[in-house]
Parts: structure tokens; C-alpha cells; sequence
């Protein structure tokens, strides 16, 4: 994929946090995948370039899906909670990101 | 695990100790699976973390922990296998603690030292002894009446010992100054506690008068700006009260417990009780000398763990003497260490001399002595039978007891080896404490 030209500041507006769960820790054990929640209005070529940037990696592709924000009843009626954009980055082979040192 | 052991001064020692990498590795991976069955992570189940997770988690944390103790065990296994006796705790500086690499470590610290216990034979002590006279027991009911003693108004002239109830007004240069004047001001004569000439002044006045006394402070006074100033005094002595004894009567004897048998039974019990005081401070006496001589003769390097350690303890001491201090008081500046130094190193080494001849000579605590001594103790109450079953019911107290009998077996089996010569001396000056403590 060619890296597009996205402004610097856009960048760092991106990657929200990184999506911990059981399924993700398969998803990086299993095909070196990282998951990310990202901007609504992010596209894969941008989440790309943010991901390469700050964490100094490779990355090989990435898959973008949205999740409806789930609906919650309280006693003042019915309620919505965002829609977010979740992202799936696979990295290049010995490609790691280390959470833990901090991004 | 390699051990290497250096001397560094005469008691000082350095141990290098090194642990194989594997060694903590394996108990870190045990203590993390360990972890892994019970810790909650966001976004797992509980047991279903995975151990890469719960490494990046917690491995750092767990890997100290384990090297915090693998340190501490390995310490004292070194310190066995050199056979050296560490006195007070180490300090231990980490060389190497990198993951994957042996961990290494130093620790210094100070030993006992070891010595002989030398001179037992040449240890002089004079055992004093004194017979209590009449004059003697006459003094003693003599302070006993000043204790229940009583004030009583008197309108003679005032002489020494007399409480006299004053107004004073203090001027200089003709206007009151701060602090030099106030009413029904209550002076004992005598007690020094008003500036030179003050007291003097008062001595021959009789309630009701007046009296002016011309006066100058003293040099040294604590009030800078009255400091040998040139003043008068306006004094009226408004009462004079007088000490008055109380007489030697039956109702006298009955405060202190005599219900019959008047003045010579009295006398009797005033004269045991000063036997057994004289008994106490005739075993003090002796103790104290075969202290001191102990010190004097075994001189010995004392660690200076161990002497801080003693340093901090009467420090604490002090402190509790004084009623607790305030939390935010820095205690070391205001009692600094060098003020309890003598002290300290004096019962540190007393305290290694004396262990030293109780493991030499296996002196163990005898029973017969310790039954003797709560008895001794007991014998002053009034259910003797009652306080020796709570001495022997209570551990704590029954520990003191036994120390205070292994002391005493010590001091028997020295003055068993020292050379001792009797002296009698007045009942007053065996009374006297010691000059030195």
C-alpha cells in the first residue's frame, strides 16, 4: 500500500487505545496482529502511517471494521453508547509492539 | 552458588555472593504461573490470561520480589558456610540483577568480635558493709516527718524554711519594669529561685510589714536587658506560713502502717526497712564494680552496628522519659548521636563481655535463685502467696526475673574469682549513689 500523504498533527489524532482482550491476545499470538480503537473517520492508509509512526514498526495490512455502540436503559429512559472504528494492524514477520515501555 | 569473603577491617568483612541466572528465572516462571491462575485482567477470564500478558503485567514486580528474597536466604546460607556471625544487618548492594545474567551481590557488615574474657582473677572489689546506728534511724524518721508535714500560719519573724506569701513591685529608676512585680506571690526561703538578696531581704520581717530592698541583678541573668541592673524592691509580706512537723504519735506510725506497739516497733520497721535498702545497695555496690572492672579489663573493638543500634535504643529511652515527643521533632539534631556515644559503646561491650562468660562458663539460670528473688520481691506485699503465683503466672514478668538472676549468678561467679576485701563505712555514704553510672 502507498503511504499517503496525511498531515503530521492528523497522525497522532488516530489511534485512540489499544483494544486488550482475550481475542486479541490470539489474534497477536496467532497472526501477529495488534487491535487498536481508532478515530471514526479514520481510513486504513492513515491508521497505517499512524501505526508505523509512533510505535517505529512495519506494518504488513490492516483491517477496519465498526462496532455499534451498545444501547443501555436507565431509569431516565434509553440510552446509546458510541459507535466506534476498531482496527486490526498486521505486522511484518519479528515486527512487535511493546505496550508495556509505553507508546 | 559462589561465595568469596574479604576482610575489610579488623571486624568489618565483605561477602560476593553470586546466584546462577536459573536459579531465579525458574522461581520467577513459577511464581508468575503461579499468578496466572488467580490474577484478573480487563478483558479476560479469570485463569485464561495469558502468561505473556501477565509477564509484561507483572514480571518486573515478581522478579524483584523473588531476587528480595533469594538475597535474603542466600545471605544467610553464606554466612554459615564462611561461619562468620554478622552483628546487626547487613547492607547489601546489588552488583548484577539483569534478566538472564547471574544475579551478584555485596554485602558489608560488621562481626562479633571474639576475644577471651581476661582478668577475672585480677578484678579488685571492696564489699561494704555498714551498721545502721540510732543517729541513723533518727535521720530517716526525721525525713519521713518532713514528707507529712504541714503548713501553718505564723506570725513569728520569718526565718529560713518559712513559706511567705508576698507582693512585690520591682522598680528601676524610679518605673516598673516587666516581670518585676506581682501579688500573692508564694516564696519558700531558701529555694533560691528569686535573684541573690531577694530571699536575704525577707528573712526577719514579720507578717504585715513593708520593706524596700535595694538590689542588683546578676550578671548571668536570663533577661537580657535587666542584666546587673541597679533596682528596688517594694516588698509587703502579707503572711508568713511555717513548716510544721507532724509529732511522733501513734497516728504518726499508723500512715506508715504501724497499728500497734508505738515508737519501738515503729523504729523496728523503720530499721528493717533500711536493712533491706542497705542489703539492695551493698548487691548494687558490687555489681557496679564488677561491672566497671569488666570493662576495664576487657577492652574490646565493638561494632559500630551494634553501638548505633544501643545509640537509637537510649535515644528512645530518653525520649519516653520526657513524656513522648511531638512526631515532627527531628530527635537527631536535638539529641545528637555523640551524647549517648559513651554510653552506648560502654553497654554494647558489657553486654558482649558478659554473654561471652555466660557461654564460657555455661552458666544457666538457676530456679533456686530465681524462687528467691520473687520472693524477695513478693515479701513486701501484703498476700505473698498471691504475688508469687502472679509472678509465676505472667512470662513476661518471670523474664525479668531470670535475667535479673542470670545477673546476679554472673556477679557471684566473679566475685567468686575476684579478689575481695571488706570495708565498713557510715550508713549515709553507702546510701549515696555511685559517682558514675
Amino acid at each position: 500500500m502507498k503511504q499517503s500523504s496525511v498531515k503530521q498533527e492528523r497522525l497522532y489524532k488516530i489511534i485512540l487505545a489499544p483494544v486488550v482482550s482475550e481475542k486479541t491476545a490470539i489474534a497477536s499470538e496467532m497472526s501477529n496482529q495488534v487491535v487498536f480503537k481508532v478515530a471514526k473517520d479514520a481510513d486504513k492508509s492513515e491508521i497505517h502511517a499512524a501505526v508505523e509512526k509512533m510505535f517505529d514498526v512495519k506494518v504488513e495490512n490492516v483491517n477496519v471494521l465498526n462496532v455499534k455502540g451498545k444501547t443501555k436503559r436507565t431509569r431516565y429512559g434509553i440510552g446509546k453508547r458510541n459507535d466506534w472504528k476498531k482496527a486490526y494492524v498486521r505486522l511484518e514477520q519479528g515486527q512487535e509492539i511493546d505496550f508495556a515501555s509505553g507508546e | 552458588m559462589q561465595v568469596s569473603i574479604e576482610t575489610t577491617s579488623n571486624l568489618g568483612r565483605r561477602l560476593t555472593v553470586g546466584i546462577p541466572a536459573e536459579t531465579v528465572d525458574k522461581e520467577v516462571n513459577k511464581r508468575l504461573a503461579e499468578a496466572a491462575k488467580n490474577v484478573r485482567i480487563n478483558g479476560f477470564r479469570k485463569g485464561k490470561v495469558p502468561m505473556k500478558v501477565v509477564k509484561q503485567r507483572f514480571g518486573a514486580g515478581v522478579r524483584q520480589e523473588v531476587i528480595g528474597d533469594t538475597i535474603n536466604r542466600s545471605f544467610y546460607e553464606a554466612v554459615q558456610k564462611e561461619s562468620v556471625r554478622p552483628a546487626g544487618q547487613p547492607s547489601i548492594e546489588p552488583k548484577q540483577l539483569e534478566e538472564g545474567k547471574d544475579v551478584e551481590y555485596i554485602a558489608t557488615f560488621e562481626v562479633y568480635p571474639e576475644f577471651e574474657v581476661a582478668g577475672l582473677e585480677d578484678i579488685e572489689i571492696t564489699n561494704y558493709d555498714a551498721d545502721i546506728a540510732d543517729k541513723d534511724i533518727d535521720n530517716m524518721i526525721e525525713s519521713l516527718q518532713k514528707s507529712q508535714s504541714e503548713w501553718v500560719d505564723t506570725k513569728a519573724a520569718i526565718k529560713k524554711e518559712f513559706k511567705v506569701n508576698i507582693n512585690f513591685e520591682g522598680l528601676r529608676d524610679g518605673e516598673a519594669f516587666e516581670g518585676g512585680s506581682a501579688e500573692n506571690h508564694e516564696l519558700v526561703i531558701g529555694s533560691g529561685n528569686m535573684i541573690p538578696g531577694f530571699e536575704d531581704g525577707i528573712i526577719g520581717m514579720k507578717p504585715g510589714e513593708t520593706k524596700s530592698l535595694d538590689l542588683t541583678f546578676p550578671e548571668d541573668y536570663q533577661v537580657e536587658d535587666l542584666k546587673g541592673a541597679a533596682v528596688v524592691f517594694n516588698i509587703t509580706l502579707n503572711s508568713a506560713q511555717k513548716q510544721k512537723l507532724p509529732k511522733l504519735d501513734d497516728t504518726f506510725f499508723e500512715k506508715f502502717g504501724v497499728t500497734e506497739g508505738g515508737e519501738e516497733k515503729f523504729r523496728e520497721d523503720v530499721k528493717s526497712n533500711m536493712e533491706r535498702e542497705k542489703q539492695k545497695a551493698i548487691k548494687n555496690k558490687v555489681k557496679e564494680q564488677v561491672m566497671e572492672a569488666l570493662l576495664e579489663k576487657n577492652e574490646i573493638e565493638v561494632p559500630a552496628s551494634l553501638i548505633s543500634g544501643e545509640i537509637d535504643a537510649l535515644r528512645q529511652q530518653m525520649v519516653q522519659n520526657y513524656g513522648g515527643a511531638a512526631q515532627n521533632l527531628d530527635l537527631k539534631t536535638l539529641l545528637p548521636d555523640d551524647m549517648f556515644r559513651e554510653q552506648a559503646v560502654k553497654r554494647t561491650s558489657l553486654g558482649l563481655i558478659v554473654s561471652e562468660i555466660v557461654k564460657n562458663e555455661k552458666i544457666a539460670v538457676d530456679k533456686d535463685v530465681v524462687k528467691r528473688l520473687v520472693e524477695e520481691a513478693a515479701s513486701t506485699y501484703e498476700q505473698p502467696e498471691e504475688v508469687i503465683n502472679y509472678y509465676y503466672s505472667n512470662e513476661q514478668l518471670m523474664q525479668g526475673v531470670e535475667a535479673a538472676a542470670l545477673e546476679e549468678q554472673i556477679v557471684d561467679y566473679i566475685v567468686g574469682k575476684a579478689k575481695v576485701t571488706d570495708a565498713n563505712v557510715s550508713y549515709e555514704e553507702l546510701m549515696k549513689p555511685a559517682a558514675q553510672q
